[in-house]
């Protein structure tokens, strides 16, 4: 925020203006209101945002100015500085339009403060004691509307409290690209409403709760918790996704009770996805285990933690390589290395990944040039996206990128299998079929622009070539834009883009809470903390040992597992039943696996089946860091007591590795960071205690810049014979554990649907049908379908998991790319269509019949 | 002079004899009547309801806020549509005070927004332990008469649940003499809707009844 600069040296050169009698000076074009409250005079305000376009709706910003015609009343939140301005912000007659505006506005303005949520922390209200009349002359029937209506799941809104500000409607078209709340009717009966039958169901309806400055909008799941004076609060840094973005955790009565967006600069602007603000709910879920269990004949039974402790080092007694660890997202970057050390440096095994066979090589996210948020939406930069859609696995990075593009002039190529909500900006759209991104960008990169690649145009292939080898600075967005083609698509294609481009930088956007920090803490196989290569040359400062051999990832793991390979898997908050694509081979890999070890919040799928259970305290019970997708250190803080006896996970690593006769040298926090300053290069110059008042927080920048092999492009995959080839992604709203534990999120996650090209609707005769059934092998599920033009032909694109589907199960193990057999579903017209989404648990038809 | 002046003060006061006032309480005393309490003693809390038996705590907190010993825990509740406990949105689901710790400032009472909270000039209830000395909302709200409710450990007197309610507050909300005779508050359960006390000194200036109060 310019508020928090600082005042002197840079503004001296700007645009001089009088304030209040004061020569001050603006920086060039910069707004009246922001460049007086930078000069120390605040002006009340209501419809004005730092991050917003200023419209002048409320007229509470109206100060006196004289730009040589006379003084005249002007909205400071419109008016640019000119130079020699003479401004009055506490002249009669300013205070008087202070007063009226107030007035004007409590007209209609219901008194209900107390009943209200925003009552104590309300501009309303503040402006009111501070610039307002005090008393009201208004002593008729005021304007009535119901009270609040449910525009959407998550936020209510009054109509009798709106004072009109145009806050919330530009949020949602400006900001979040979801215009669906808007202004209608005229006069006094003007009101912010959504369209018939379209609910306010943005991602990010939560921020515009935030930014009401009255309480016209209030959060269902915040509704009547608490009061702004029982709260406490303290900054912290979101874990739902990689972005970490920077949020302030509130408590009241040792409970989690809201998030709010911080505004940092260098991240998420104060802009939560609902998820980031209202997972909180997870934390006080029933279902948390409070206690250290273990299995006890066929149940799993509360101990005591030397008990479970003790089994747990019974169990890491194996040969090291017989044992392996998988997850680790979750966790702080303390715990990270804590558990890296205790599986890497004492116990000695490299099967370790954070990874849930759903990311990217680590060698990519490791090593390629890092560019910043900021530096990604540059103004007149080129963004690459390669890989999904940001809005469903990074919701605040796509707002950043959606206003780079949109304000600031950048330009986005998209390179995606599918139209992602940032594809109506995109200047150049490639859809390549699964596993044809990397003979796209292969072409691209040996010149070959005259012919079709993989369903892409000639034309387009030349357009994004201009701009790859454009002089504009280039950054690329990737992760993995399909979980049904192999990663090695994805890989082929930043080699390509690294021969084309060599002076780009990159943003890995690897969804899962702190995987950044995980890999940079070396829980991944081959890597030791610090992106160091684990080699017999290498050791790490304070380890006992390294691993001696290279192990493997958690696809290989697991098939080591089902193959009877593994003794003993630690799960560091991982779910791979739930979440490795291949669920078939993670269910044969716990099966076979003689100690499950989870170290977890939830019973999960796969932790309901563990040996023993360690509870884990959650996202603001425990203190710490979060590595985000930049590399940017911010702070993680704890603000309740986690419940029961669980523990943070560093501590969870101390005390096993007590139980195993060792010890892994820290105490304390403070010793852990010391120990963690000391033996990984990229942390040496930290400050910790530091990290929770630094405003956007350090980044990392370890500079590396390898040489990575890419190899030989893989060919592209061969036609299926028959059948669709399987599109999959992520949704926001899934069947994830934190969702499903927040009662206000679980009913969000919307009926898994079908959705493909024209052609393939008509190839399938689906004019007339209402549900397509998709089967692979004995799964099957009958779906209703959308006819999507940016879904390549012969192309199946369907959510990965959501509640009640699980395309996983179509997924077959192996293929480096999946494909599957669809058609009319059978016994279904359109009088069905009222359930839709509901999909059959079991094929009515198992014949064979066309399967590959 | 010098000292013989204290010595003059401590004389004087001997010869005017004793002004403690007698004081004998307890059930089993012999003489069970006490000395009469002050018209605005702050005594035990009680809850009150409007006329039609709704409670008038909305759970607003703002009585737990303003409370200097800390000793109100307040929660608020979604008011359930089919059985609203109070009017509006919101209602008192959990209060408790701590008897322990109130010091009977009455602050609480100033700052509630509908004089939901009100005291009665019962001092004496002398519980015997913690849990008796954290008083429920349950026990604070006044029943089905509209009284308090008398509690075992309580020693309640004729009176002492008199002028309970909202008629407690001041005559006006902003305290304005030019509202004195005006009724500015709401009917009560057990009590009607009350006179407005008199008495106030008249500074009759420019502000006039019903300028800012809707339901005055």
């Amino acid at each position: 925020m310019t508020a928090t600069e600082n005042q002197g040296t840079e503004a001296v050169t700007g645009v001089p203006f009088n304030l209040n009698g004061r020569a001050v000076h603006a920086t060039d074009g910069e707004l009246l209101i922001e460049a007086c409250e930078r000069n120390g005079v605040h002006i009340p305000r209501f419809c004005y945002h730092n991050r917003m376009k200023p419209v002048g709706m409320c007229r509470m910003c109206l100060v006196e100015v004289d730009t040589g015609r006379g003084p005249a009343l002007q909205p400071s939140c419109m008016l640019p500085v000119t130079p020699d301005m003479q401004v009055e912000t506490e002249s009669e007659v300013t205070k008087q339009a202070q007063d009226g505006v107030l007035e004007f506005l409590l007209t209609n303005h219901p008194l209900d403060c107390p009943v209200c949520d925003k009552g104590g922390e309300c501009p309303l209200q503040d402006n009111a004691y501070a610039f307002g009349p005090g008393e009201s002359r208004f002593i008729e029937e005021k304007r009535h509307y119901e009270k609040p209506i449910p525009i959407s799941d998550l936020v209510h809104l009054d109509r009798e409290r709106c004072i009109l500000c145009d806050r919330c409607t530009r949020f949602a078209s400006e900001v979040a690209g979801d215009p669906l709340i808007h202004f209608i009717d005229r006069g006094s009966q003007t009101q912010v409403n959504t369209f018939p039958d379209h609910p306010f169901s943005s991602y990010f309806s939560g921020n515009t709760v935030q930014i009401c400055p009255v309480g016209a909008l209030t959060a269902a799941p915040y509704r009547f918790k608490a009061r702004p004076w029982d709260l406490e609060a303290i900054e912290s840094t979101s874990t739902v996704d990689a972005t970490g973005a920077r949020v302030v955790l509130q408590s009241s009565q040792d409970e989690l009770v809201r998030i709010l967006g911080l505004d940092s600069d260098a991240v998420n602007w104060s802009w939560l996805s609902d998820k980031d603000r209202f997972i909180h709910e997870a934390n006080r879920s029933e279902n948390r285990v409070t206690e250290p269990l273990a299995r006890v004949d066929d149940g799993l039974q509360a101990t005591r933690w030397g008990d479970a402790t003790a089994k747990v080092a019974t169990a890491l007694q194996a040969d090291a390589s017989r044992i392996a660890v998988i997850g680790g997202a979750r966790l702080s970057l303390e715990s990270q290395y804590a558990w890296a050390k205790l599986a890497k440096g004492v116990i000695g095994t490299d099967n370790v990944d954070t990874q849930l066979a759903d990311g990217l090589p680590a060698a990519l996210a490791l090593g390629l040039p890092r560019a910043t948020i900021d530096e990604v939406c540059a103004p007149g930069g080129v963004i690459v996206l390669l890989g999904p859609d940001p809005k469903e696995e990074l919701p605040s990075l796509s707002l950043r990128i959606r206003h780079a593009v949109i304000e600031d002039g950048a330009t986005l190529i998209e390179i995606t299998p599918r139209a992602t909500s940032l594809s109506d900006l995109a200047s150049v759209r490639l859809r390549a079929t699964p596993g044809i991104v990397g003979q796209v960008l292969v072409a691209i990169a040996n010149d070959q622009l005259s012919a079709d690649v993989g369903g892409v145009a000639a034309s387009d292939l030349q357009a994004a070539a201009t701009l790859l080898r454009g002089e504009r600075p280039l950054s690329v967005v990737f992760g993995r834009a399909n979980l049904a083609e192999s990663a090695r698509y994805t890989a082929d294609a930043i080699g390509a883009i690294r021969s084309i481009a060599p002076d780009a930088s990159y943003l890995p956007a690897l969804r899962r809470g702190n995987v950044n920090g995980a890999l940079e803490m070396g829980l991944t196989p081959g890597f030791l903390p610090g992106g160091v290569r684990n080699s017999a040359e290498v050791g790490v400062e304070h380890w006992p040992t390294t691993p001696e051999f290279q192990g493997a990832d958690t696809e290989g793991i697991l098939r080591a597992a089902a193959d009877g390979n593994i003794d003993t898997l630690i799960l560091l908050g991982a779910d791979p039943l739930g979440d490795v694509p291949d669920a078939v081979l993670s269910a044969s890999a716990i099966e076979n696996v003689s100690t499950v070890i989870a170290v977890d919040s939830f019973l999960t799928d796969s932790s309901s089946k563990a040996d023993v259970v360690l509870p884990a305290a959650m996202f603001g019970e425990a203190d710490g860091a979060f590595l985000n997708v930049e590399g940017r250190l911010s702070p993680l803080s704890a603000k309740v007591t986690s419940p029961g006896l669980a523990r943070p996970d560093w501590m969870i690593a101390a005390e096993v590795s007590l139980a195993m006769g060792d010890d892994l040298g820290f105490g304390t926090l403070d010793e852990l960071r010391q120990e963690m300053s000391a033996a990984v290069a990229s942390l040496a110059d930290v400050d910790w205690p530091g990290l929770s008042s630094a405003d956007d927080g350090p980044v990392l920048r370890p500079h590396r810049n390898w040489d990575l092999e890419f190899g030989k492009p893989a060919d592209a995959p061969p036609e299926p014979k028959s059948g669709l080839r399987l599109l999959v992604d992520r949704k926001l709203w899934d069947a994830g554990t934190m969702t499903a534990e927040s009662p206000s999120l679980v009913g969000l996650a919307e009926p898994a649907v079908l959705r493909l090209s024209p052609s393939d609707a008509v190839g399938l005769n689906l004019v007339d049908a209402s549900h397509v059934t998709v089967e692979q092998g004995d799964e099957s599920y009958d779906l209703p379908f959308v006819v999507d033009e940016s879904v390549a032909p012969r192309t199946a694109w369907l959510p990965i998991r959501l509640p009640g589907f699980d395309a996983r199960k179509l997924l077959s193990s192996g293929g480096s790319v999946n494909s599957i057999q669809a058609r009319i579903a059978d016994g279904l017209t359109d009088d069905d269509a009222g359930d839709g989404g509901e999909p059959t648990a079991e094929s009515e038809d198992t014949s064979d019949g066309g399967r590959q | 002079m010098g000292y013989l002046e204290g010595f003059a003060v401590t004389l004087r006061k001997v010869a005017e004899g004793v002004t403690t006032r007698s004081y004998r309480g307890g059930k089993g005393g012999k003489s069970d009547i006490k000395a009469p309490k002050p018209e605005r003693l702050h005594g035990r809390h009680v809850l009150n309801r409007y006329e039609d038996g709704m409670e008038k705590c909305i759970g607003c907190e703002l009585c737990a806020g303003v409370c200097p010993a800390n000793c109100i825990y307040v929660r608020g509740a979604e008011n359930p549509p089919e059985d609203p406990q109070s009017p509006g949105e919101r209602f008192g689901y959990v209060y408790e005070i701590n008897y322990l710790r109130c010091i009977h400032c009455d602050l609480c009472v100033e700052a509630c927004p509908t004089e939901a909270i009100t005291e009665t000039k019962l001092f004496e209830f002398s519980f015997t332990n913690r849990d008796d000395a954290v008083y429920t909302k349950d026990e604070l709200l006044v029943d089905d008469d509209g009284l308090p409710q008398q509690l075992p450990w309580e020693d309640w007197r004729p009176g002492e649940d008199e002028h309970t309610s909202g008629w407690m507050r001041a005559t006006s909300p902003s305290g304005k003499a030019a509202y004195e005779g005006v009724v500015g508050w709401s009917g009560e359960l057990g009590y009607g809707v009350r006179n407005p006390e008199e008495g106030q000194s008249v500074e009759l200036g420019t502000d006039q009844p019903g300028e800012e109060s809707a339901d005055g």
